[in-house]
């Protein structure tokens, strides 16, 4: 009989890796045959050298000086290319991971880095700046004793500040984006930012209410695409080519003034700067935000729900062996916080793997892992809480464990679980929104990358908000509707 | 072992850590007999019950059912189960089933009878324990004395030749109880070996071949009725009959 229970343990458990690989296979990998196709990790913003349209994407008519960059160098150098795009921190990972090809993302040229890493020729020098807020009495860096300062985790800034932590005495915050950063100091929590200063600059000029206190950029320092250490000899070179022929033929500087001289590329399109029309010009953004979150969901609760069942059923089974398993399982993924999850299974798993994990896979995976946990620990306490009086009455009529669990202790417990399984679905939907942090597109992220374009936080949260609000309350009256039909 | 025995325990053992809660019972059981086993509670009557069917797994001894060990890993112990019925304290009626279906299951699940059969059959068994009328409902909707007439006719139904009682009276109102009683008087006169563990000493007088009188995990004093409620020979024994008789 536990024979039986085993093989079809082991069957589900084929059904399940069967899905995702066929995910995996679903995944849009669109290759062309003649000429290579390489994936570049870059920035989610990093205005002027990232910037996202409204979709998430780059396909806009000023996305950037380094994307216009790589557009060029790739259709002379022959070559197409993938972007993804995520927080720096996680595109040094992802590069050291072997997830990318290669980092473009106003990645500065430190000795640190080039332990780790190689580096194209460098194409623009690059310095860290301080700014405060407008009404600030700030002006240098002598001021800051006792005073919060913020830089973004990874950066060159981020190195400047910390070694330079004891001399000036003040107190760091580390941030992900440069416009959540902008915003702290806008709003007092933070004294002083430092950032890159072409980032700050145009950041300035496109309407965010700090100023630049510093003369001239601090520790400047060159900037560069980042490779793989001793990887993709041919990309390197084909990178390499592609700087030199834009330095000589005029077309860097070009690109780069565009960005940093002309008014040409900032969109301070006033126009719409209210709820309902910042709603209708981010119509189709929030929609794809939604239906991805949406989908996360429905895919990532029906895999947690066969795995938890799984786990339920192995925590229950009269066997020490499978009772220990699962329960070193639920321990794992419910003892894990769920972003380093997603980290590990998307960044840290190519490194043992040897094969990237596409990304929607990567966060649905997540969901079934940690939600699946919470699951199994609701379906193992579900049976638990049936009277064990119930159990004796089944076997000792002869059924066999499997029958008694079958057709009298699960239909009860199933009852007792249905009102945590419903809290359960509630929790999975805002659990998505922490998949924003590998970079899924998802309400969230959609919600971050707009903000970084339109600088208006309160706004876009209110909408995100209220967007999360209304889907949970039409989950929430769904399954009332279910459980009274149980009933 | 003795053919002549429907059961047969031999020094049976058990222990929950160091507290040794049967202390090597011995009894044999015959065809037809009725036995009521009495005593404090704690003194191990419902324990040794459970061991009957291996609902607790014994720790020494032997307990033969129709000749089969029922502590030998290599018996199957759910074909045993078959045709020992127990009826519970609690009554145990599954929630999630009508009357019937909670009488057809395991007939019905273990292919001793078709669905048809087996509706017949506990129809046949609702009339013996007087609840006809209630074949079609929930068991939530019943009172306790009629949750504990269908938990018979559920054990019936599997035809069983051995029927084990654990207090089945115990979690009844007294208007309850002569109804259940009543049920299983007529299930000893029509020949059903009964082991009934109880607190009903009238039923025990009246129905009984057989009393037992347990205390501190051992078989203090058996005998019949008669012996045993006029003329008790151990002091434990009067004591016990001093307390429950005299209420």
């Amino acid at each position: 009989m536990r024979k039986i229970g085993w093989r079809k343990i082991l069957a589900t458990f084929i059904a399940v890796l069967g899905i995702a690989l066929g995910w995996s296979l679903v995944e849009p990998q669109s290759v062309s045959a003649a000429e290579p196709t390489y994936t570049f990790a870059t920035n989610n913003t990093f205005e002027p050298f990232e910037i996202q349209d409204s979709k998430g994407g780059y396909s806009g008519k000023n996305p950037g000086i380094e994307i216009e960059m790589l557009k060029k160098i790739a259709k002379h150098e022959h070559f197409k290319y993938k972007l993804k795009p995520m927080s720096f921190n996680g595109d040094l990972q992802a590069l050291e991971g072997g997830q990318v090809d290669a980092v473009i993302a106003g990645m500065s040229v430190t000795n640190e880095r080039k332990q780790k890493f190689d580096f194209s020729k460098p194409y623009y020098t690059d310095g860290v700046m301080m700014a405060v807020a407008k009404n600030s009495k700030i002006t240098s860096l002598k001021q800051l004793k006792g005073k919060m300062v913020s830089a973004k985790s990874g950066t060159s800034a981020a190195l400047f500040v910390k070694k330079n932590q004891k001399k000036y005495g003040y107190k760091i915050r580390y941030f992900d984006s440069s416009n959540t950063m902008w915003n702290d100091v806008k709003n007092g929590n933070t004294d002083a930012t430092f950032d890159d200063g072409p980032v700050l600059q145009y950041g300035i000029r496109t309407g965010v209410p700090l100023k630049i206190v510093t003369k001239k950029p601090i520790d400047a320092q060159p900037v560069a695409v980042g490779f793989q250490k001793g990887q993709n000899l041919a990309l390197q070179k084909k990178v390499n080519d592609g700087i030199d022929w834009l330095n000589k033929t005029g077309q860097m500087k070009q690109i780069v003034n565009k960005y940093t001289k002309s008014d040409k590329t900032t969109k301070s399109s006033t126009a719409s700067r209210t709820i309902p029309g910042l709603l209708k010009a981010n119509r189709s953004a929030l929609l794809n935000g939604l239906w991805m979150t949406i989908q996360l969901t429905i895919v990532g609760i029906i895999l947690a729900m066969i795995f938890g069942l799984i786990l339920g059923v192995l925590g229950f089974m009269q066997s020490k062996l499978a009772n220990g398993i699962s329960s070193i399982i639920i321990y794992i993924f419910r003892g894990l916080p769920m972003i380093v999850l997603a980290f590990f299974i998307y960044m840290g798993l190519p490194n043992v793997i040897g094969h990237k994990v596409p990304l929607f896979l990567a966060g649905i995976m997540t969901l079934m892992l940690d939600e699946g946990a919470y699951i199994g620990a609701i379906v193992k306490g579900g049976f638990d809480a049936v009277d064990p009086g119930q159990w004796e009455a089944a076997r000792s009529l002869g059924l066999p464990y499997r029958k008694a669990l079958i057709k009298v202790v699960a239909p009860q417990g199933i009852k007792i679980m249905v009102p945590s399984l419903v809290n359960q679905f509630i929790i999975t939907l805002k659990d998505t929104s922490i998949l924003s942090a590998i970079g899924v597109m998802e309400l969230t992220q959609t919600g971050t990358v707009i903000i970084s374009q339109n600088m208006e936080g309160f706004k876009m949260w209110l909408i995100i908000g209220t967007i999360y609000i209304i889907i949970i309350t039409l989950l929430t009256w769904l399954s009332n509707y279910i459980q009274k039909r149980m009933a | 072992m003795d053919k002549q025995y429907k059961v047969q325990v031999k020094d049976l053992h058990k222990s929950y850590g160091k507290n040794e809660v049967l202390q090597g019972i011995n009894l044999n059981v015959k065809p037809s007999e009725v036995v009521c086993m009495i005593g404090p509670s704690g003194s191990g009557k419902s324990t040794f019950l459970r061991c009957l069917n291996r609902l607790e797994i014994p720790n020494g001894g032997h307990v033969y059912v129709d000749g089969y060990d029922i502590a030998d890993p290599k018996v199957n112990i759910n074909k045993v189960r078959e045709n020992i019925g127990m009826v519970f304290q609690h009554f145990n009626l599954f929630p999630n089933m009508s009357v019937i279906e909670n009488i057809t299951l395991a007939p019905v699940q273990l292919k001793k009878e078709s669905k048809e059969e087996a509706k017949k059959d506990a129809l046949h068994y609702l009339e013996v324990v007087g609840l006809k009328e209630k074949t079609n409902v929930n068991p939530k909707t019943l009172s306790g004395g009629q949750k504990q007439r269908v938990a018979i006719a559920r054990a019936l139904a599997m035809k069983p030749d051995v029927m084990l009682f654990d207090e089945p009276t115990s979690a009844l109102d007294p208007e309850m109880v002569g109804d259940v009683l009543e049920v299983m008087k007529n299930l000893a006169r029509q020949g059903m070996t009964m082991i009934v563990v109880t607190h009903e000493m009238g039923f025990a007088k009246q129905v009984a071949d057989r009393v037992v009188f347990f205390h501190d995990g051992n078989i203090r004093e058996q005998g019949t009725p008669e012996q045993i409620f006029e003329h008790p020979q151990q002091e434990d024994t009067k004591n016990f009959l001093d307390k429950v008789l005299n209420v």
